[in-house]
């Protein structure tokens, strides 16, 4: 018993003596909320990260590096009071996340900016964060919607369909890529037959549908989250007969359209996404650990942007040389933009030598090479996910 | 200032805004009967009256015209009041259940319109760069100033609300609340107290929708969604009591501890949890809320009735409690 007691004794402080040493970053998202299956994925990419960190010697002199979860829900209220928390109450260094572009906006102007807490949003896109007054702490390496609307308008014309139907979810991230691509596809020289905006979560779409297809569109553009009205279009789409190819983006990307739809009815279906180019070195490496660290979903929607932010904060941190807010916004241009030494996912140790060395280094991320610009934006990567007859996702990059 | 404090900071807040919603309510439910199941309807009205006042010229938006933050709470209460009066003088003569239909209408009405005139309110891509009370001092009394404004109002509307309790005024809502026919059988005009009643109360709640927006910096559609609006308001007052502003006060500052300290265990737990552990403190908070309520089936503090001046030998003072 007494050996016991000892024993126990001295593993709490071990205990005590490792949580001393934790360096701690925030790691704020929708889990619960409107996107909570996507984000629940993303989680698993910063986590395998921050894994990855501490398995290969950890921050500083062998210091664990801790994600400390904070709940935005997608939802800004929600978000202030958990990024409150995670500043306030466990003093982290600085922020991973949010997930929404909302949650985002309201965090960082409510609490991250007046604290001086940097943050790096993993899948945020709004346009408006690129212009916020935020002395620059706001860093994001998803692209500014912009730019996926583009890309998709290019693919579809490009697979020879020139007249669509476009309908989008009234929510942020939908209606503006909806408006994104209405705009790109009309000054590439295509032709909407009719645009229409649609709620989520309504019970049946075929109204919506019939008026969608007047006109004699092609092919259906659908902007929706699947689960709050990407199915429910898709299912009454083919119901009545109205379309049979379809076009989209992330919100789509989820094995539970494929189970409710059928494989065998989206064979003409195309989503984009921002994701991964799979001829970069950073690819094969983070395929790799991937699959080793067991990702249910490692490059679904924003997974590999999470693992990114991730990898890149801790890098960044490292190169400040302590854990002190003030320092990490200017170290992450540093370890993030070339010229330096290349880095790619999963190579802390190596890193860690680098850059105790001095040595410059340029982390080249799965989401892409990742060179912030003077507003914290990236540039994007975009692949295209097609479904195959056994009922999965194939994807592919896009050019 | 030490994190823990700021951390306390941010929570009384946000419970502050929430207390002076839930006194709101209790005007309308704990004193005059009256089922408003359209909190978020009038609490967006004013946020968004308020920002379109107060914000700086955008092109994202319609107004901006960057006037001082008080006149846009004015305006917010006005707004809301108006709002409350057009819905009032169509809907004020149903009974409880029927209005509380009628108000989950046009709030969902209301979020719709914000949602959708995407000219004025840039629809659900939200505005941002929300100005906010004492910004200009520094970092972190700027937010301990926010606080004191927050709190200082809540103590004004409380006042307001326990004297208008104890006047005549207050007894005639009671009156109306508990046996309408009795208060009309007295010669109360019932339909007129009960549209000021609604009045007053949306315009404490368009006040409280100007603050939140000024606190987050930022308000979209998703900000005014009923469950974290109209719900949680009802189950603070239900909580901490119906008809007892100390009560309203009370719940709603306990439930919104709740609700955000039990993230601070949960995320204790190891980060492989953490997608777990946040439905886990959904269930906590739910939990919590069924001890709560069937410990204190009549909320935490219950109602009591002010004794009538002069009448304090006869025991009558305490009858008529509401069933």
């Amino acid at each position: 018993m007494k050996k016991l007691l000892m024993s126990s004794a001295a593993t709490l402080a071990l205990a005590v003596s490792a949580q001393a040493a934790d360096v701690k970053v925030g790691s704020v998202g929708g889990i619960t909320g409107p996107i909570a299956e996507i984000v629940a994925d993303v989680y698993e990419g910063r986590n395998l990260a921050a894994k990855h960190v501490n398995e290969q010697g950890g921050m500083f002199a062998g210091d664990t590096l801790v994600m400390v979860p904070g709940d935005g829900a997608c939802d800004p209220k929600a978000a202030v009071d958990a990024a409150t928390k995670v500043v306030n109450v466990d003093q982290v260094v600085a922020i991973v996340g949010a997930s929404c572009s909302g949650e985002t906006n309201a965090m960082v102007q409510a609490v991250t900016i007046p604290a001086g807490v940097v943050n790096v949003s993993d899948s945020a896109t709004a346009p408006s964060i690129t212009d916020l007054a935020d002395n620059d702490l706001v860093f994001r390496i998803a692209p500014s919607d912009a730019y996926q609307g583009y890309a998709l308008a290019d693919y579809v014309l490009k697979s020879g369909v020139t007249k669509v139907a476009l309908t989008y979810s009234n929510d942020d991230y939908n209606a503006g890529l909806g408006k994104v691509f209405e705009k790109a596809f009309q000054e590439k020289g295509g032709t909407i037959t009719s645009a229409q905006v649609h709620e989520p979560n309504k019970a049946s779409y075929r109204a919506e549908v019939q008026t969608l297809s007047g006109g004699e569109p092609e092919a259906l553009v659908l902007f929706a989250y699947y689960g709050s009205s990407g199915i429910s279009i898709t299912r009454n789409a083919l119901e009545t007969g109205s379309f049979t190819k379809f076009f989209g983006a992330d919100g789509m990307i989820n094995e539970e359209t494929i189970k409710q739809i059928g494989a065998e009815n989206l064979q003409d279906a195309a989503y984009t996404t921002p994701g991964a180019d799979d001829t970069t070195a950073s690819y094969t490496a983070y395929a790799a650990l991937a699959s080793a660290g067991g990702l249910r979903n490692a490059f679904g929607p924003y997974v590999p942007n999470g693992y990114d932010a991730t990898f890149l904060m801790a890098l960044a941190i490292e190169k400040a040389g302590a854990p002190d807010r003030t320092k990490i916004a200017a170290a992450l241009r540093e370890v993030a933009n070339a010229p330096g030494e290349v880095i790619l996912p999963g190579e802390w140790e190596k890193a860690k030598a680098l850059i105790a060395a001095g040595t410059d280094i340029n982390y080249q991320g799965v989401s892409g090479e990742i060179e912030f610009d003077a507003k914290g934006d990236v540039s994007g990567v975009y692949t295209l996910n097609t479904v195959t007859p056994e009922g999965t996702f194939k994807t592919v990059l896009l050019k | 200032m030490d994190g823990y404090a700021l951390y306390v900071v941010g929570l009384l807040t946000a419970g502050g805004i929430y207390a002076i919603l839930a006194l709101a309510l209790n005007l309308q439910w704990g004193f005059t009967g009256l089922f408003n199941a359209g909190i978020a309807g009038f609490f967006a009205v004013g946020a968004y009256v308020s920002v379109i006042l107060t914000a700086p010229e955008s092109p994202t938006i319609i107004g901006g015209y960057g006037l001082p933050l008080v006149v846009g709470c004015g305006a917010a209460m006005i707004a809301s009041g108006l709002v409350a009066w057009g819905i009032g003088r169509v809907c004020i003569r149903l009974r409880s259940d029927y209005l509380a239909i009628a108000t989950i209408g046009i709030a969902e009405i209301l979020r719709l319109v914000f949602k959708n005139e995407s000219w004025a309110t840039n629809g659900p891509r939200g505005i941002a760069g929300i100005p906010k009370a004492f910004e200009w001092v520094p970092y972190p009394w700027n937010q301990v100033a926010f606080l004191g404004m927050v709190l200082a109002t809540v103590l004004v509307i409380y006042l307001a609300l326990e004297t208008a309790w104890r006047s005549p005024w207050g007894r005639v809502m009671t009156a109306i609340r508990d046996s309408e026919a009795a208060a009309k059988a007295s010669g109360k005009d019932v339909e007129r107290f009960r549209l000021e009643s609604f009045i007053l109360g949306a315009a404490i709640m368009g006040l409280g929708g100007a603050y939140f927006a000024q606190y987050l910096k930022y308000f979209g559609p998703e900000t005014s969604d009923p469950t974290s609006v109209t719900f949680l308001v009802w189950v603070m007052l239900i909580m901490g009591g119906s008809g007892n502003n100390r009560g309203a006060v009370l719940g709603a500052l306990l439930l919104w501890a709740i609700w955000s300290a039990t993230e601070l265990l949960t995320s204790m737990l190891p980060p492989d949890w953490a997608v777990r552990s946040a439905y886990l403190r959904i269930f906590l908070i739910g939990l919590v809320l069924q001890v709560v309520l069937q410990r204190y089936s009549k909320g935490i503090l219950p109602e009591t009735r002010p004794a009538v001046v002069g009448t304090s030998t006869r025991a009558g003072a305490t009858t008529g409690n509401a069933t």
